[in-house]
C-alpha cells in the first residue's frame, strides 16, 4: 500500500500507541496548512541541502499548535499561549543556525500573543510566522475572535459581529517584518512558494492562511473552499474587480537587517577592540 | 491506469480529494469506515494524470496516488 508522501515526517506511533488520525475536526485547514508546510521544508531540505535537525517548530495553544509536537517527525515545541514569539527568540539566540516555523492561530497571534508578535516583526527576528486564520476561537467553541469578520454570526456574538476585523498583515508590515504574505487554503501552490521563500528569508516572514472551519461556520468544507476562493482577489489584479473581496498575495519582500546578525556584528565589534589592547 | 489509495484509518470524508480533482477521476463511495465517514472510491481513473492536487490539499494525509506506467 502506498502512503501519503508526507507521511514520512510525522509520527504515526509514539510510546503511548497510534497516534494518528490527526485530531483536527473533518475538512479543518490546519491540517491542510501542515501538508503544505511540509512540502515547502522538504522543498528547501532538497534545494538548499539544509538537514532535518535544523529545523524547529513552536507553537502556542489553540487548533493550529496541536500541529507540532504531537505529529511532527522534526524538533518542536508546544509552548505557552501567544508566547510563541518569545519562545521562538530564545531559541534563536541559543542556536543562530535554527530554521524556525511558528504556527500560530489568529487568537494567538492577532489578540493573546499581539504584543509579542508586534515587537518580533519590529526587531524582524529571522523566524517564520504560519499564521492559520479561521477568523474564530475554534479549539474553546466558536467565540468571537479579533479577525472575525464584521456581521459575521457566532457562539458570542449571535446578533452578528458589531467590530471590524484586524488585518495582521497590515500589521506585521507596518511592524517591520521583511516578508508578508496572505493567501487561504485553497491556494496550494502559492503558499507553499510563499513558505519557501519565508524559510530562505532573513528576517520575519509572515505568511497568514485564511482558512475554514466548518463546525463553526455550519458549513461543509468544500463549500468553504470554494468560498474562500471567491471572497478573495490576488493584489495584481484588484483593479478589475476588487471591491468588497480580502486582498490576497505577497505584500512586501524587503531586504533589512536581521535582530541576531546584527547583535553578532555587535559583540563581535568589542571582541575586536578588546584584542586590539 | 493510476491507482488510488484511501487510508481508512485517516480518512475523515470531507471530501474535498473529490472537489478539487481537475479531471473527476474520484467519487464518493457508499462504503463508510470505522469512525463512520464516507471515503472516495475510483470513478475514472483512466483520466487521472497523477497532478498530485488530492494529495496536496488532504488534510488527513490519507489518500496517495501511484504511478503506473503504461
Amino acid at each position: 500500500m502506498k502512503k501519503h508522501p508526507m507521511l514520512k515526517y510525522l509520527k504515526e506511533e509514539g510510546p503511548l500507541g497510534q497516534r494518528m488520525p490527526l485530531i483536527m475536526c473533518p475538512g479543518c485547514g490546519a491540517g491542510q496548512v501542515l501538508n503544505y508546510t511540509l512540502h515547502a521544508v522538504e522543498r528547501v531540505m532538497n534545494e538548499d541541502k539544509i538537514g532535518k535537525e535544523n529545523f524547529l517548530f513552536i507553537s502556542g495553544v489553540g487548533c493550529s499548535a496541536r500541529l507540532t509536537s504531537h505529529y511532527l517527525n522534526f524538533d518542536s515545541a508546544w509552548t505557552i499561549h501567544g508566547r510563541t514569539l518569545a519562545i521562538a527568540t530564545g531559541s534563536l539566540l541559543a542556536n543562530p543556525a535554527f530554521k524556525i516555523i511558528v504556527f500560530t492561530g489568529d487568537g494567538d497571534t492577532g489578540s493573546i500573543g499581539g504584543n509579542h508578535f508586534i515587537h518580533a516583526c519590529r526587531r524582524n527576528i529571522d523566524v517564520t510566522i504560519v499564521c492559520i486564520n479561521n477568523g474564530v476561537y475554534g479549539m474553546t467553541g466558536g467565540q468571537v475572535a479579533p479577525t472575525t469578520p464584521v456581521g459575521a454570526i457566532t457562539t458570542t456574538t449571535p446578533y452578528g459581529n458589531i467590530e471590524e476585523a484586524f488585518d495582521l498583515c497590515k500589521l506585521a508590515e507596518t511592524a517591520g517584518a521583511s516578508f508578508v504574505a496572505r493567501w487561504t487554503t485553497a491556494h496550494p501552490h502559492q503558499v507553499i512558494k510563499s513558505i519557501t521563500k519565508g524559510l530562505r528569508k532573513k528576517g520575519t516572514a509572515f505568511i497568514e492562511i485564511l482558512s475554514q472551519c466548518p463546525v463553526h461556520s455550519k458549513s461543509s468544507p468544500v463549500a468553504m473552499l470554494r468560498e474562500l476562493k471567491e471572497n478573495t482577489i490576488q493584489i495584481s489584479k484588484k483593479k478589475e474587480s476588487g471591491e468588497g473581496k480580502t486582498l490576497i498575495g505577497e505584500f512586501c519582500d524587503l531586504d533589512k537587517p536581521e535582530w541576531n546578525e546584527s547583535y553578532q556584528k555587535l559583540i563581535d565589534q568589542f571582541d575586536h577592540e578588546e584584542g586590539k589592547s | 491506469m493510476n491507482k488510488l489509495w484511501i487510508d481508512e484509518r485517516y480518512c475523515k470524508g470531507c471530501l474535498i480529494c473529490v472537489d478539487v480533482c481537475p479531471t473527476k477521476a474520484i467519487k464518493a463511495s457508499k462504503e463508510i469506515n470505522d469512525w463512520g465517514y464516507i471515503l472516495p472510491t475510483e470513478h475514472d481513473m483512466n483520466s487521472c494524470k497523477a497532478c498530485g492536487l488530492c494529495e496536496l490539499m488532504c488534510p488527513d494525509f490519507a489518500i496517495a496516488i501511484e504511478e503506473v506506467n503504461g
